[in-house]
């Protein structure tokens, strides 16, 4: 699995430009399911058929995409001026090392500032090691995204690296696909585009799949480092369940679902209350006539950075619990 | 049920957006002597359907007021049995030293929200307002007790009593927007004696304070042909503008603005002058946020309208409303449901 997730979070795949991900993530997970697709938006849909006589759909999310730097403006020198594809803070681009679609590489910098409070992204640079626009329009135009350009490293069982947001929960539905074996319900394992520009794929795809219950499988932040805001989310205390974000309430009898499970199958998990964010999960939930949802979230320190760090223990245990609650044979107790 | 006993109830129930269950039974248990049919859909919503006489398919008209309050979730129960907290909705932190809540964990708990007495503040620390983080709820117990109770994710209310204040003017906690899920109670009352062409929709939105979202699958499900939120508006008060504001007591304010379709305004408004039905006008630019906006967009679009109760104080315990506007707003949506013939329909599309 280190392999698998190596391979995701190092590959290129900013909102909008997520094939190079899907692709991998077709490979992986064609055998293990009865139906792959791509829809209308770029999601990849991957079926396992139920055997169970009255199916009911459960939907599975984790977003392929990643932020990224989009180029706005080529300067005459060379550089290239950018905007935020997703949240983006700048004091974590300062030095960064990027890289484009084409394979170019790069650098973050920035214009001198008396004081770092000033750093926007409108003072913002990439250097290409191009020296001139003209040489910088041969190899890029404006539109094209760069990402973080990081290889992914293991350390004493933590994962470190960009995209782990949320190629690790790519990761999770993958191995889901591979584990699950024989299930009741019809289970849609959803790679979703355009999380990060506003849960735009989760939107489409519970539109269209119109399932029973939604799970998103997603990063959560953490308070378990030092000086950082008040969070009861650490790293190594299991698959994080989520009850709110900025995009979801989770409702009682999903809760209670989630839970009792992780009880039952005695997972490791903690409960997780985001002050802000979002996942696909409250796109799910708010489509069509409403539709169940939760989340399970992935512990995560310094997300959005390019050193996104996970522990590979909780990974372990959100694979365990999407598992059984995919193959929970009934999904609630009326 | 009568009004002021409604309101005291809906008031006073707990109802925090995503956990309106409580307020929920009692606003289900009154429309139910009221209307049809009631139920409640996949998103918690209380949906109310009053038949109209054509009985045909053509598209209802729906009535919407959210019935979730603002309030809180645990987040941490730290050392020494204090339980910290997370806001659901917009609330202010200057608000909250003094104040009564109800933790909902295992059994319901009272706490209260305490704060560092005035003698021992620093200089800096008294001319600051306190922020929500540095707020924490005293529930008299130990941590050993309140681990039995309570877990992170509990849905904390605040616990505050009616008070009336005069006849018809009343203070308490969740009037945004139970006075406008009382003015439906007034409408489906009112529907009882008059005949109305098309069915008439009352929902109890939930989750509102928090991103207008019951409304959002509400009427995709209802997908009704007029879309009308009763929410509240800010009443006339010191220090604030006039222009901004309505007056308590001088009966719904009737928006008007993008998210107004004209010929439900103007029906609104026309209706008011001919019934006598005291009302003020209330300009909103930009699309408010309440669930007008959600209903407007949901599906192919629909026709909305809104009408605002003037409240005081919004996003306290002590929110102070006029019944006499509540009761207003119904009578004038029941006069509006009476005269939505056809006719009246078929010309909504024609901007």
């Amino acid at each position: 699995m280190k392999e698998l997730i190596k391979k995701l979070t190092e590959a290129y795949g900013p909102s909008g430009y997520e094939n190079d991900v899907m692709n991998m993530i077709k490979e992986e997970i064609k055998d293990y399911v009865d139906d792959l697709k791509i829809d209308k938006m770029g999601n990849l849909v991957a079926l396992k058929q139920g055997k169970g006589n009255d199916r009911k759909k459960i939907m599975f999310a984790a977003h392929a995409d990643e932020i990224g730097l989009m180029v706005t403006h080529i300067e005459k020198e060379g550089f290239l001026r950018f905007t935020n594809i997703g949240g983006i803070n700048p004091y974590n681009l300062v030095g960064a090392r990027i890289k484009l679609q084409s394979g170019q590489k790069g650098m973050v910098s920035h214009e001198h500032l008396d004081s770092m409070k000033d750093l926007k992204l409108e003072k913002m640079y990439m250097d290409i090691g191009s020296s001139s626009e003209e040489e910088s329009k041969k190899i890029v135009s404006l539109g094209d995204i760069a990402v973080y350009d990081q290889k992914t490293q293991f350390i004493d069982g933590r994962i470190m690296g960009k995209a782990i947001d949320d190629r690790i929960g790519c990761a999770v539905l993958i191995e889901t696909a591979k584990q699950v074996g024989e299930v009741d319900n019809d289970i849609f394992l959803v790679f979703t585009v355009q999380e990060e520009v506003g849960l735009r794929g989760g939107r489409t795809s519970a539109y269209s799949i119109n399932p029973d219950l939604g799970i998103a499988v997603d990063v959560t932040r953490t308070g378990d480092t030092p000086g950082a805001k008040r969070m009861d989310v650490a790293l190594g205390k299991g698959v994080a369940i989520k009850i709110k974000d900025s995009s979801l309430i989770t409702s009682q009898k999903v809760k209670k679902l989630i839970i009792d499970t992780a009880e039952r199958e005695n997972i490791k998990y903690q409960l997780e209350v985001l002050e802000r964010g979002g996942t696909d999960a409250g796109a799910i939930n708010l489509a069509r006539e409403g539709i169940p949802a939760g989340c399970l979230s992935l512990p995560c320190r310094y997300v959005h950075s390019y050193s996104e760090v996970v522990a590979l223990e909780d990974v372990e245990n959100t694979i365990k619990l999407a598992v059984k609650v995919a193959g929970n044979s009934q999904l609630f107790q009326e | 049920m009568e009004l002021k006993d409604f309101i005291t109830r809906i008031s006073e129930a707990t109802g925090v957006s995503g956990n309106e269950e409580e307020v929920g039974e009692i606003i289900q248990e009154a429309f139910r002597t009221l209307a049809d049919d009631v139920y409640v859909d996949k998103l918690g919503n209380v949906i109310a359907r009053k038949e109209g006489k054509k009985k045909s398919e053509a598209p209802p008209l729906m009535f919407a007021a959210h019935m979730d309050e603002i309030g809180f979730l645990v987040s941490k129960a730290e050392d020494g049995g204090f339980i910290r907290f997370e806001p659901l909705g917009g609330i202010d932190p200057r608000t909250l030293p003094g104040q009564e809540v109800v933790i909902k964990g295992r059994e319901k708990i009272r706490g209260i929200i305490g704060a560092k007495p005035p003698h021992v503040q620093d200089a800096k620390e008294r001319e600051q307002a306190i922020k929500m983080e540095k707020l924490f709820i005293d529930c008299g117990r130990s941590q050993e007790e309140l681990n039995e109770i309570i877990q992170v994710g509990d849905f904390i209310s605040f616990y505050q009593e009616l008070t009336w204040l005069k006849e018809n003017i009343c203070a308490g906690k969740a009037l945004d927007d139970r006075a406008g899920v009382a003015a439906l109670s007034i409408l489906l009352k009112e529907l009882g004696n008059r005949s109305h062409d098309f069915d008439v929709i009352a929902v109890a939105t939930v989750q509102e304070e928090v991103g207008l979202r019951g409304a959002i699958t509400g009427s995709y499900h209802i997908n009704p042909a007029v879309g009308i939120a009763i929410d509240v508006g800010f009443a006339r008060r010191k220090g604030l503008e006039k222009e901004r504001t309505l007056q308590s007591g001088a009966g719904p304010g009737i928006s008007w603005g993008p998210h107004v379709h004209p010929q439900i305004f103007n029906k609104l408004k026309e209706i008011g002058e001919r019934d006598e039905i005291p009302y003020q006008l209330e300009p909103v630019p930009f699309p408010s946020g309440t669930d007008t906006y959600a209903i407007q967009m949901s599906r192919c679009g629909v026709a909305t309208g809104l009408i605002s109760i003037p409240l005081a104080y919004m996003h306290t315990p002590v929110e102070t409303i006029n019944i006499k506007d509540i009761k207003r707003t119904g009578r004038l949506l029941a006069s509006f449901c009476a005269e939505a013939d056809e006719k009246f329909l078929e010309g909504l599309p024609c901007l």
